[in-house]
C-alpha cells in the first residue's frame, strides 16, 4: 500500500513537470482559435469557420491538461504563493472559458464577447506565469538601470583584510550563482539565501550550514557533489560556482560562518590566502586597468587629417577597434616636419599615445607637443630634446608615461615637470641626470616608478667556459 | 640539323595520333562533364565572387600590412618568443623534485609506464633524479637550477607556468602544435595570426620577422613561421645574422637604387594592369611587397647590424658581431621590436638532450646550452625595461614538450651519458614583461614532475594568454578558409589570468 502511495506520489510530481511544456499549447491553440473566430465574422475569411469548433476543442483540452499539471507542480511548493494564486485563478478561469466558447460554438450561440476574454485571460496567465519562472519585474528588466539581480557588479575592494567577509566576499558570490531559485522571488526546498536568519534556518531538509563545521554542512556537501549527482548544486544546467568561489564559501563557513566580522578578525589558511590576495588585486587591477584611455569618449578625429598623416608613413591608429581616442607612431617617418606637427595639433582632442623616439625633434617642437593636452604616454626617447624645451610639457596634465631615454634632460630641467600628478612612470636611462640626483628625483616624484637603468649582468667564469665533462652536482 | 628536322616531324606526328584518338564520342562524353562543371561554377560564383576577400577578414589586399587597432586595450604591442627547439629538460632548469633525487638509479615503476607511449624508452627505464642544484630566488621565491645564475637575478620579473602539457611527442608536430595550433602542417602561425590582427607600425620593415640560431632550423622547418591558409604576406621574413641579413637583399653590382626603382615601376605597372583584369587581391599584395622589398633593401640592413650597438650592451647580452649565436639574436629582437616589429620569433636549436653524446646530456651539453642563453636572456628583459619597453613587450620563454623523468633507454640499452627522453605530459615555459604578473607561478607537477596536478596549461592556453595581451580575444580573431572561419586557437584555449598584472 505504501509502495503505491510513493508510486502516486511521483507519479503526480512527474505530470507536474510537464506543466511548463504543456501550457504552450492552449496559448497557441487558443490564440489562434480567437483568431480564426473574429476573422471568419467577415465576408472574406467565413471559410475559416469551421476550423473554429475544432481549434477550440483542442485548446480547451490542452487548456484542462495544464490546470491539472499546473496544480500537481505547484505541489512542490517551491514558489512563491501570491504569484501561484493569481496564475492558477487566471488559468482555471481560461480554462473554464474555453469550455463555454467551446459550447457555444458547438451549439451556435453567438457570442463576440467570449474570445476577446480568452484573449484577455491567456495574457494574464501567461505574464503571472513568466514572472514565477523568470522572477517578478522580468519584464522591465532590461529597462532597468540596474540591470539583472545576478549580474550586479561586485563593489571593489581596495584592501581585502578590511573588507566584511559575509557583506563583500560571500553575499556577492550568493547573489550571481544562488539568489535565482533560493532568493525572494523563489524559494526551492523552501530554502533562502538572501537573509542570514534565513541562510541560518535552512530549508525543507533542515539547516545547511554548520558554523565552523564545513563537513556537516549542507550547502558546502551539495557543492561538492559530483557534478553527475542529481542533488549537485547549482544545478548543472545554471552558471556553476568557480573554485575560488568555492573556497571561499568553505573558508568563510569553516571560519564560524559570521556575518559581521572582516576579513581580517578570522582565521586563515595558507591555502585561503591567495584566494583572498586574488580576489583584491582583481579589484584593484579593475579599477586602474588600462586608465591610460580615457574613460569618455571623445568625437571622431578629422578623417582627412588621419589620412594625410598616414599617407606620410605615421602608424596613426584608434587605441582599440571601437575608440575614437588615436595612438601615433613615427617610426617610419624619416623626418618630421613642422607640417606634421600642425597636423598633429588638430588631433589634440584624440592622440592620447605618441612615439617620436629616434626623430629629429628638438626643443621647439615640444611647443607643438605641448598642445596635445590629452596625451597619457610620451616617447620621446633619443631626441635633441633639452632643458631648454623640456619645460613645456608641464601643460601635459594627463600624461603618465614619459620616455626621455637618452636625452639630454639634467635633473634641473626634469624639476620643471614636478606639475604632472598623474604621472607614474618615468624613464631616465642614458640621461645627463647624475646618480648622485636620483635619490633629489625621487623625492620630488614620490609616486612615479622611475627607471634609471644602467642595469648591469654579473661577470660570471662559468659564462666563457664550456663544459666537456659533467661537472659536479 | 637533319636530327632536328625529324624531331619536329615525329612531335607533329605524335600530336596528330593523340588527335585521332580523341573521337566525337570522347568529345561528347567530356563535355557533358564540362558543361555540367561550367554551370556548377557559375552557380556557386554567383554566391559570391572567389576572389573577394572572406567576410569579417581585416584582410586590405592594397596595404595588408597597415597598422590596425586591437579589439580592447592590450597591455602588449609586440612579441618576442624564444623558443628552443628540441625541447629542454624542465628537470634541470626551473622544476624542483627533490623526491626524484631519492629514486635516482631505481626503476620506474609499472604504473607510470601503463599505457604510456614514449618516443624512445622502451621496457622498464630507471629514474633519473635532477643533475642540477636548485635555489629559490626573489622575493616570489622561485626555485631556479644553478644552470640559469642570470636569470635567478631577476626572478621576480617572470611568471612561471610549472604545468605546461602537449599530446605531440615528436618534435616537429609538438613544434607546429606550439606554434600553429596544429600537430599539422597547413595553419597559419602565430606570428602571421598577430600580423594579419594587428599589421605592423613600420611600414619599412616586415611585422613578423624571424631569427634562428643553434645550427639547425627547428625539425618542423619553416611551416612553424608559415601563414598556412592566410595571405602569404603575413609569413615570417627568416633573417640571417651573418652575411647579408636577407638573400639578395643588395643591388646587384652594376644596378643603382634609380634603377632599381625604374624596374620595381615597371612590374608594378604591369602588375596592375594584371589586377585590373582579373582582381584578384593576391596581386595587390605582390605590389606592396615589391614596394616593401624595396624600402627594406635599406632598412632591414639597417636595423640587423648591431655593430653600432655600444659595447656595454655587447657586454651585457654576450654579443659578438658578425657571428650567428643566440645572443645576437635576442639583440637584434630587441632592436626590431623599438623599431616597431610586432612579432620577432627566435629558434635556438641543439636541447635535444637524450644522452646519446657529452653536448646531448643533461649534465654536459644543456649546461652549455643553458651558458649561451641565460644571459641574453635576462640582458634582453632588462634592457627593455631600461628603454620603457618591457610593459609594451611580452616575451615568452619555452619549447616544444620537456623532459622524462626517466632516463633514457634507448632500444631498452643504457645511454653512454645522462639524457632524458621526449616527455609531453609535463614541462615548464615562463612570459615575462607585457602585461603580465612577475613573480607569480602557475599550476603544479607531481613530486617527480611526471604528470601535472593542476594548472594545466596547454599550447592553446598560451596561444589565447599571448592574444589576449596584444588585445585580442582568441575566439574572435578568425580567418575564412575553406568554408569556415578558423582561429589560432581551434575549439580550445583558456586565458591563463592567473599570471596576468
Amino acid at each position: 500500500m505504501n509502495i503505491l502511495a510513493v508510486l502516486l506520489f511521483s507519479f503526480t510530481d512527474f505530470i507536474g513537470t510537464f506543466h511548463p511544456l504543456l501550457v504552450h499549447l492552449p496559448i497557441g491553440i487558443l490564440l489562434l482559435a480567437a483568431l480564426f473566430q473574429l476573422l471568419s465574422q467577415r465576408e472574406k475569411f467565413q471559410g475559416l469557420a469551421p476550423a473554429v469548433s475544432i481549434a477550440l476543442f483542442f485548446g480547451m483540452v490542452s487548456a484542462i491538461a495544464s490546470c491539472i499539471s499546473g496544480y500537481l507542480l505547484s505541489d512542490s511548493g517551491d514558489y512563491d504563493e501570491a504569484l501561484i494564486f493569481k496564475h492558477q485563478w487566471f488559468g482555471i478561469a481560461l480554462a473554464l472559458t474555453s469550455i463555454a466558447a467551446w459550447l457555444s460554438e458547438r451549439y451556435k450561440v453567438q457570442n463576440k464577447l467570449l474570445p476577446w476574454l480568452i484573449v484577455f485571460l491567456i495574457f494574464m496567465t501567461g505574464h503571472y506565469g513568466g514572472s514565477i519562472t523568470h522572477g517578478s519585474g522580468y519584464l522591465t528588466k532590461a529597462f532597468s538601470s540596474s540591470g539583472k539581480l545576478t549580474e550586479q557588479k561586485r563593489k571593489p575592494i581596495p584592501d581585502v583584510q578590511q573588507a566584511v567577509a559575509y557583506q563583500d566576499i560571500i553575499k556577492p558570490i550568493l547573489m550571481s550563482k544562488c539568489y535565482k531559485c533560493h532568493g525572494p522571488d523563489k524559494q526551492k526546498g523552501k530554502l533562502r539565501l538572501d537573509i542570514p536568519d534565513l541562510i541560518l534556518k535552512g530549508g525543507k531538509g533542515g539547516q545547511v550550514i554548520v558554523a565552523g563545521n564545513t563537513d556537516e554542512s549542507e550547502l558546502i556537501k551539495r557543492i561538492l557533489l559530483s557534478k553527475d549527482n542529481e542533488d549537485h548544486m547549482p544545478p548543472v544546467e545554471q552558471p556553476q560556482l568557480t573554485k575560488a568561489e568555492m573556497e571561499l564559501i568553505h573558508w568563510w563557513i569553516g571560519s564560524g560562518a559570521d556575518f559581521d566580522k572582516k576579513v581580517n578578525a578570522l582565521a586563515q589558511s595558507d591555502k585561503i590566502k591567495p584566494v583572498l590576495i586574488a580576489l583584491q588585486s582583481e579589484e584593484v587591477k579593475e579599477a586602474v586597468k588600462f586608465s591610460d584611455i580615457p574613460e569618455n569618449e571623445v568625437v571622431a578625429a578629422d578623417s582627412k587629417i588621419i589620412k594625410e598623416l598616414l599617407n606620410r608613413g605615421v602608424a596613426l591608429i584608434p587605441v582599440t577597434k571601437n575608440s575614437n581616442y588615436l595612438s601615433a607612431n613615427f617610426v617610419a617617418v624619416d623626418t618630421i616636419s613642422v607640417q606634421d606637427l600642425k597636423l598633429l595639433e588638430q588631433l589634440n582632442q584624440q592622440l592620447i599615445w605618441l612615439k617620436l623616439g629616434d626623430s629629429n625633434i628638438g626643443d621647439k617642437d615640444l611647443r607643438s607637443i605641448a598642445k596635445l593636452n590629452s596625451l597619457t604616454r610620451l616617447s620621446i626617447e633619443r631626441t635633441a630634446v633639452t632643458d631648454k624645451g623640456i619645460g613645456e610639457l608641464r601643460n601635459l596634465s594627463q600624461l603618465q608615461y614619459l620616455n626621455l631615454l637618452g636625452t639630454k634632460i639634467s635633473a634641473e630641467g626634469l624639476m620643471q615637470l614636478k606639475g604632472l600628478n598623474k604621472l607614474s612612470q618615468l624613464f631616465l636611462y642614458k640621461t645627463t641626470i647624475s646618480p648622485a640626483n636620483f635619490a633629489e628625483i625621487k623625492k620630488v616624484f614620490p609616486k612615479v616608478q622611475i627607471d634609471t637603468g644602467g642595469y648591469k649582468l654579473q661577470f660570471l667564469e662559468s659564462d666563457t667556459v664550456e663544459l666537456k665533462t659533467a661537472g659536479k652536482k | 640539323m637533319k636530327d632536328s628536322i625529324l624531331t619536329q616531324k615525329l612531335i607533329k606526328e605524335a600530336e596528330q595520333a593523340s588527335l585521332q584518338y580523341y573521337t566525337r564520342r570522347h568529345f561528347l562524353k567530356e563535355s557533358a562533364m564540362g558543361f555540367g562543371a561550367l554551370a556548377l561554377g557559375s552557380l556557386l560564383g554567383s554566391c559570391g565572387t572567389d576572389n573577394a576577400p572572406p567576410a569579417n577578414s581585416l584582410f586590405d589586399a592594397s596595404n595588408p600590412l597597415a597598422p590596425r587597432p586591437p579589439m580592447f586595450p592590450g597591455k602588449a604591442k609586440s612579441v618576442i618568443y624564444l623558443h628552443m627547439a628540441g625541447a629542454p629538460s624542465q628537470l634541470e632548469m626551473f622544476s624542483y623534485k627533490p623526491e626524484l633525487a631519492k629514486l635516482d638509479g631505481l626503476d620506474c615503476p609499472q604504473s607510470l609506464l601503463e599505457g604510456k607511449k614514449f618516443a624512445f624508452i622502451r621496457g622498464v627505464p630507471k629514474m633519473l633524479g635532477p643533475q642540477a642544484n636548485f635555489r629559490q630566488h626573489g622575493q616570489s621565491g622561485l626555485w631556479l637550477s644553478d644552470n640559469l645564475p642570470h636569470l635567478a637575478t631577476i626572478a621576480d620579473e617572470i611568471a612561471m607556468l610549472n604545468a605546461v602539457t602537449t599530446d605531440q611527442f615528436n618534435h616537429a608536430p609538438a613544434q607546429l602544435l606550439m606554434q600553429t595550433g596544429s600537430p599539422r602542417l597547413g595553419r597559419p602561425s602565430i606570428g602571421s595570426w598577430v600580423t594579419y590582427g594587428m599589421g605592423s607600425e613600420n611600414k619599412n620593415l616586415p611585422g613578423f620577422v624571424v631569427l634562428t640560431s643553434g645550427g639547425n632550423n627547428p625539425d618542423a622547418g619553416k611551416s612553424v613561421w608559415g601563414s598556412g591558409f592566410l595571405p602569404s604576406v603575413y609569413q615570417g621574413v627568416q633573417c640571417r645574422g651573418e652575411g647579408d641579413p636577407v638573400l639578395f637583399i643588395k643591388d646587384p653590382d652594376g644596378m643603382d637604387r634609380d634603377l632599381r626603382r625604374a624596374s620595381i615601376d615597371a612590374i608594378n605597372k604591369i602588375n596592375q594592369d594584371q589586377y585590373r583584369e582579373y582582381q584578384d587581391p593576391e596581386i595587390l599584395s605582390r605590389i606592396s611587397q615589391y614596394e616593401m622589398a624595396y624600402k627594406m633593401q635599406i632598412s632591414v640592413p639597417e636595423v640587423m647590424n648591431i655593430n653600432d650597438e655600444p659595447a656595454y650592451i655587447h657586454e651585457m647580452y654576450g654579443t659578438e658581431p658578425g657571428t650567428t649565436s643566440f645572443a645576437n639574436n635576442v639583440l637584434l629582437a630587441r632592436k626590431l621590436v623599438e623599431k616597431g616589429v610586432r612579432f620577432v620569433q627566435l629558434f635556438d636549436w641543439g636541447w635535444d638532450t637524450h644522452g646519446t653524446s657529452a653536448s646531448g646530456s643533461v649534465d654536459i651539453g644543456l649546461v652549455n646550452k643553458c651558458r649561451k642563453v641565460d644571459k641574453p636572456i635576462t640582458a634582453l628583459i632588462l634592457d627593455l625595461k631600461q628603454r620603457g619597453l618591457l610593459d609594451e613587450t611580452l616575451i615568452v620563454w619555452g619549447a616544444e614538450f620537456g623532459r622524462t623523468p626517466m632516463q633514457e633507454n634507448r632500444e631498452g640499452k643504457d645511454m653512454p651519458f645522462k639524457g632524458r627522453d621526449h616527455h609531453a605530459a609535463a614541462f615548464s615555459m615562463w612570459m615575462a614583461g607585457g602585461g603580465i604578473k612577475g613573480g607569480t607561478s602557475y599550476g603544479e607537477t607531481d613530486e617527480i614532475g611526471y604528470d601535472i596536478v593542476s594548472g594545466k596549461t596547454e599550447a592553446f592556453d598560451i596561444q589565447a594568454t599571448i592574444l589576449n595581451q596584444l588585445g585580442f580575444d582568441h575566439e574572435k580573431l578568425t580567418y575564412e578558409s575553406q568554408g569556415r572561419p578558423f582561429r589560432l586557437t581551434d575549439v580550445g584555449g583558456k586565458v591563463i589570468t592567473d599570471i596576468l598584472a
